[in-house]
């Protein structure tokens, strides 16, 4: 089936951006790598007016890192190209797999990270590894620039905290604590192409600054920072007790619901089996 | 709905065309340019039977505007051989039966040009992940990895 019709639109600078958005922002959608975009197009799920490709805007295709400031990810920066990066595979380790996990190498190829967050699906590959490491989503419209922590940004099933006006011009992320390890967990019915049945990354500390992160996707209406598991560290017990506390907290917080990919139950045994599984991995006890 | 001159290069060809902004790559392919040889099957990126080389990258050409690919180089299977000459992974796929019906047959082999290309001496593991997004119904896949093995033993 053709795609409907609408007017694509292709500015060159953010400032044009901003200047379309304020013009066309509630008929307009942003367009990066479309593959989630044009699917929805397709199944007549959204109907904008003006596709907005911001792909022509150089600033966009920043990814850079820095000791101080960390690392910034622009919005047509590819989930190839992330992945790419040695900074990402080597301090990022909970984002550069859980990129990985998302559909295919060939989808990668177009697919961007923020596009995978502004579709704001709860099953989003990336958005439990964002939550773990802090990152920072950095908005921009004609009025101005405003910067929010990724736990605000997700706010329900495909709805997140940017205005109809506003794009996201980069997610921004500071550096993990000294010894912090990172790692991401999908399960799914096939190894490529399918969402979430559960997905978990964690991020963890053993010296220094006890640490312990974990975040989930497919298991509430939007990704899940668990932060209760946060002064597990911090008391007494065994490595085994700390992964066995953590468990029964993951699947205490979570509420999932039964689709086609999985019932409830079986998501809620799912989220205890890879909570234990990537605690193992990352605090070296199996 | 707005209309956009591009032009773009296909399989070595220039081309000049005029596009409303909806067509997709897969469409103008097929379509316009009359190259059938990209398939059209889910038109949602799940199965990867219209991958096509972008500027030497595989991409699913229904999730790509023709629009965006103004002044960008295609490939597409029908440039692959030269004459009658075919390319070695063509060959490694008709000595290995890696072909059954033929649908998937020619995004197989343009990701597995793009991999040999980049990656000379792949394992099995990464031959596997570079056609991951590509479906076939018929071999069970296992001649499609040992065709592309084999091209890259004969590289």
């Amino acid at each position: 089936m053709p795609l409907p019709k609408f007017d694509y639109l292709k500015p060159h600078t953010t400032e044009e951006l901003s200047a379309a958005l304020a013009e066309h922002g509630v008929d307009a959608k942003l367009f990066a790598g479309g593959t989630d975009l044009l699917v929805l197009m397709r199944d007549r799920l959204v109907r904008p007016k003006y596709v907005i490709d911001i792909k022509e805007i150089k600033d966009l295709h920043e990814l850079s890192w820095d000791e101080r400031r960390g690392l910034t990810i622009g919005a047509a920066v590819t989930l190839n190209e992330l992945m790419a990066s040695e900074v990402v595979r080597e301090r990022f380790g909970a984002l550069w797999k859980a990129a990985g996990t998302i559909a295919d190498p060939t989808i990668r190829n177009r697919a961007t990270l923020v596009g995978n967050i502004c579709n704001a699906s709860p099953a989003a590959d990336t958005a439990p590894a964002l939550l773990v490491l802090e990152a920072e989503v950095e908005f921009v419209s004609a009025k101005g620039k405003r910067v929010t922590p990724i736990l605000e940004f997700f706010r329900g099933v495909k709805r997140t905290s940017l205005e109809r006006d506003e794009f996201v011009k980069a997610v921004r992320i500071p550096n993990p604590p000294d010894g912090a390890k990172g790692d991401y967990l999908k399960w799914g019915r096939t190894r490529g192409e399918d969402l979430a049945v559960v997905g978990v990354a964690a991020l963890v500390a053993n010296s220094g600054e006890k640490i312990m992160r974990i975040a989930l996707s497919s298991v509430a209406p939007t990704p899940l920072r668990i932060f209760e598991v946060e002064k597990i560290p911090k008391e007494e017990g065994s490595v085994a007790e700390q992964i066995s506390k953590a468990v029964s907290i993951v699947r205490e917080k979570i509420s999932p619901i039964t689709d086609v990919r999985g019932g409830k139950e079986y998501r809620i045994h799912m989220a205890g089996v890879l909570t234990k599984r990537i605690l193992e991995g990352l605090l070296g006890a199996s | 709905m707005s209309r956009h001159k591009i032009s773009l290069t296909v399989n070595g060809e220039r081309y000049e065309v005029e596009v409303e902004a909806n067509r997709t790559l897969l469409q103008l392919l097929r379509e316009d340019l009359e190259l059938t040889g990209t398939k059209l099957a889910c038109e949602r990126g799940d199965c990867g039977l219209c991958t096509v080389l972008l500027d030497g990258v595989p991409t699913k050409s229904c999730l790509v505007l023709a629009v965006e690919v103004d002044g960008r180089d295609v490939t597409t299977v029908e440039g692959l051989a030269e004459g009658e000459q075919l390319t070695l992974v063509q060959r490694a796929f008709i000595k290995h039966g890696a072909v059954q019906c033929g649908f998937c047959t020619p995004a197989l082999i343009l990701a597995a040009e793009a991999l040999l290309k980049r990656n000379p001496n792949p394992a099995e593991e990464e031959v596997k992940e570079a056609v991951g997004g590509i479906l076939c119904r018929c071999t069970g896949y296992r001649q499609i990895i040992d065709a592309i093995l084999d091209a890259a033993r004969e590289k």
